[in-house]
């Protein structure tokens, strides 16, 4: 046992740090947010230092890491709302693929994945208002003989980040009628197709785009299902943990970040002829941020690691990471809005652009209700056996 | 990033899981009961000591040579909850063995610890820990009492310690009283070993709101110390003050809360409100759900915290959080499930209901108390770890150092 990050994550987070402050710092969530693509050339350069290729299995020219290596990774560009679907990809769609795909799936997505050619996304609800899973309607009609066997898409896929920044997103469809995750399929359908079309929503956060997936009547071969079909619910379910986990470590890292700021300017600006951080009210408020951001970390890091072994509470918790950070975190970057007082309130400051991310990922692959539901759920299912 | 055990680590607990199988007090694992009477209480948990220390399972994380197994911090926490995972009685001496062989084996003398340490292990002696005063809690280097030399080679004490815990079964108290008022607040304070039973001190127990009496005024009317029972240097006293507090911000109480939680799951599990169980109850479910995310944040906080510490040596500032989230994760579950006694919930002792708190419920803001406030807890957080400015007035204070 040794819970901590080991030196090789720290010496991750340490390049990556430097790579990102000296490409802008939080100054390229900015340029995002003020309507600039940032993404293709972070892109190339992420790849260049292979954080890309980091969950891609060795045998496809990847690390062959797993989560803890990756949350380590993306707390680091969490302190800067590093713009790019770098969760979406290496945590969700690798896996998938790694776990699902033929030997010809993994050769065609993985490798292009390592070497920074190819970006994923994937595509959940149906509906901006539904929670999962009720909404993984797509219409999917099968049709094909002995030798061949096609599927027809049609449909429209909402909330789907970067879905125009990235080349191949993977949608979630019911392919039988059915409930929850039963009878859900995954096809990994490529973007640049006509029937394809990203349209883009006005998300929260300006940093992090979402985009309506309308697929008009696409017909794909089999090698465009990933995993069994009707079957690929309980992998998706897995692969929404992963997002959890990893979109919860990005929170962490800027909630380090938010406590770090607030501490600093406690020492800062004065009021009353002392520093503001003397006073216990505001001193307090950040000792509190602090255990919160602390707490959430221990569960981002302990889901992780249980999501790389297997281990059989890894599912209970990511909905634990998932709840407490979805409310508390969101509460750290207010906190700091609070901290900073007038010099909070503006667009120059940071904090809003945490507290916006914090607050589109509440509900996001499910709200925090949701999740307790499934936490107790499980909770109660493992101590029935104990 | 490894958050299994070891093989020696998983061997330490079956072996830990075997021995309490064996060795529990009689009907315990089926229906852990203390005494309630106070005497016989006493007689039970001192037994429960000794039978600890004789096959080596108290004082786990002493070294070797004072009678411990130099259990690592890990272990430590193996030890923790497997001593929560059957409700073990509580240690008697919690405070002798947690916080003052620790502190003996630091900064003692080599007599001090042959001397002293055996007898902690076993409950043979019982000791106390006087710091605060009516005066002085949290900013406990405003103390007065003091201690002066006779010129024979003794220490007279004088002066009044209160919220002592134990003080009334103690046979030693690990005092510090100030032996110098010329300098600043936190130099002139000497710790000092005091045998209890003599006719200089008296207790006189303090009535809590949860109607125990375990903690207690002592007087001090010229008590005597000899000048071997000196702990560190005269005049330096505060540098085991603090020595000693790291210890008591450095262990958790979450195994014992996560234990807590599994009954009161197995409560509204069976527990029925018009027919329905309690845990159908949407509200019930959510709010306990949360508190299992918080236990397994804070339990991996802990592995987290003894991780480092573990490369690090000392108990860190890391400490305080671990304090600051279980005081107030117990009084939030405890809160909780009493308000799910329904109208049972305005007894004190309501004996139709399996899950009965009441008492706990209201001991648990001692917790929050005991070990230095949480608001003190939140000042070493924001000084130490954060950087922030001093607090004003507490520059000189023990908790917060
Ligand atoms: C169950 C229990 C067992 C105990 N056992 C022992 C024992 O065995 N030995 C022993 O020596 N003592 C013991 N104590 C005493 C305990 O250590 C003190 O009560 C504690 O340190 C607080 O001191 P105080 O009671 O003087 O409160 P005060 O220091 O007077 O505090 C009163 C209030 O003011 C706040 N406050 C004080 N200073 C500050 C500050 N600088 N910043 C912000 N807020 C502040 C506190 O948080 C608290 O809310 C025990 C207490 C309890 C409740």
């Amino acid at each position: 046992m040794d819970a901590r990050l080991t030196e090789e994550h720290e010496r991750v987070q340490e390049t990556a740090r430097e790579f990102i402050e000296s490409e802008g710092g939080i100054d390229l969530a900015r340029r995002q947010i003020d309507g600039e693509n940032v993404i293709d050339d972070l892109w190339d350069e992420l790849a260049d230092l292979d954080y890309t290729a980091i969950t891609v299995p060795l045998e496809y020219d990847g690390f062959g890491e797993g989560m803890v290596y990756l949350a380590a990774l993306l707390e680091t560009a969490g302190r800067y709302a590093l713009p790019g679907p770098l969760p979406e990809t290496a945590a969700v769609a690798v896996p998938l693929i790694r776990d699902l795909g033929t030997e010809e799936q993994r050769s065609r997505f993985l490798p292009a994945v390592a070497d920074g050619d190819l970006r994923m996304s994937v595509a959940v609800y149906d509906d901006e208002t539904e929670p999962l899973p009720g909404s993984i309607q797509m219409g999917v009609e099968r049709r094909g003989d002995e030798e061949t066997t096609e599927f027809r898409l049609e449909g429209t896929k909402t909330l789907v980040p970067y879905a125009a920044e990235t080349d191949v997103v993977i949608v979630a469809a019911r392919t039988r009628e059915s409930q929850g995750y039963e009878g859900v399929s995954l096809f990994a359908i490529e973007t640049d197709h006509d029937a394809v079309e990203a349209t883009r929503m006005d998300s929260l956060d300006w940093a992090r785009p979402m985009y309506e997936l309308s697929i008009d009547g696409l017909t794909v071969g089999e090698d465009a299902l990933l995993g069994p079909l009707h079957g690929g619910g309980s992998a998706l379910v897995t692969a929404m943990d992963r997002f959890s986990v990893a979109g919860t470590a990005m929170l962490v890292g800027a909630a380090d970040r938010a406590v770090e700021l607030s501490a600093e300017y406690g020492n800062e600006r004065e009021q009353y002829g002392h520093p503001i951080g003397r006073f216990q009210a505001v001193k307090h408020r950040t000792a509190d941020m602090w255990v919160d951001m602390q707490s959430a970390r221990s569960l981002v890091y302990y889901a992780a690691w249980a999501l790389d072994e297997d281990e059989p509470d890894a599912a209970r918790a990511a909905a634990a990471t998932k709840s407490f950070a979805a409310d508390r975190l969101h509460r750290v970057f207010g906190d700091d809005i609070w901290n900073h007082g007038g010099m909070g309130f503006t667009w120059d400051h940071d904090a809003h652009i945490y507290l916006k991310q914090a607050k589109s990922w509440r509900n996001f692959l499910g709200s925090p209700e949701a999740n307790r539901d499934r936490l107790i759920d499980s909770r109660l299912a493992a101590e029935r056996k104990r | 990033m490894d958050f299994s055990y070891t093989d020696e680590q998983d061997a330490f607990r079956r072996e830990l899981r075997a021995w309490l199988e064996e060795n529990a007090p009689d009907g315990w694992l089926e229906d852990p009961e203390l005494p309630d009477d106070d005497a016989e209480r006493v007689e039970f948990l001192r037994d429960w000591q000794r039978t600890l220390a004789d096959d080596g399972w108290a004082g786990v994380h002493w070294p070797e040579e004072y009678g411990g197994r130099g259990a690592s911090l890990i272990e430590q926490a193996i030890y923790r909850e497997e001593m929560a995972r059957i409700n073990a009685p509580p240690q008697i001496n919690l405070i002798g063995i947690n916080l003052i062989a620790p502190t003996l084996i630091e900064v003692g003398t080599e007599e001090q610890k042959r001397r002293f340490l055996p007898s902690i292990r076993s409950a043979e002696e019982i000791w106390c820990q006087g710091y605060s005063e009516p005066e002085a809690g949290s900013d406990v280097a405003s103390l007065s009492t003091s201690a002066e030399p006779n010129g024979d080679g003794e220490w007279i004490i004088n002066g009044q310690k209160i919220w002592t815990s134990y003080a009334h079964v103690a046979d030693w108290c690990f005092l510090v009283a100030r032996t110098d008022d010329s300098g600043k607040k936190h130099e002139g304070l000497t710790v000092f070993l005091v045998e209890m039973d003599q006719d200089e001190i008296s207790t006189e127990p303090i009535h809590q709101p949860h109607d125990d009496r375990t903690f207690n005024q002592v007087y001090f009317d010229d008590a005597v110390a000899s000048e071997d029972l000196v702990v560190g240097e005269i005049d330096q006293g505060w540098d085991v003050v603090m020595t000693l507090s790291a210890f008591e911000h450095g262990s958790t109480s979450i195994y014992t809360i996560e234990q807590r939680y599994l009954d009161l799951l197995e409560y509204c599990r069976t527990e029925t409100r018009n027919g329905t169980p309690l845990i159908e109850r949407d509200r019930v479910r959510q709010q306990l759900a949360d508190f299992d995310a918080r236990i397994q944040a804070a339990k991996a906080t802990h592995l987290r915290n003894v991780s480092e510490q573990m490369e690090t040596g000392t108990p860190g500032p890391e400490g305080s959080m671990d304090l600051l989230v279980s005081d107030e994760l117990r009084n939030d579950l405890l809160n909780f499930a009493v308000n799910l006694q329904g109208p049972a919930a305005a007894l004190w002792e309501n004996g139709h209901n399996a899950f009965d708190e009441t008492s706990g419920y209201i001991r648990s803001y001692g917790a929050w108390i005991a070990a230095g406030t949480g608001d003190i807890q939140r000042n070493i957080i924001g000084e130490r770890v954060l950087g922030l400015p001093k607090d004003i007035k507490s520059e000189t204070s023990h908790r917060s150092e």
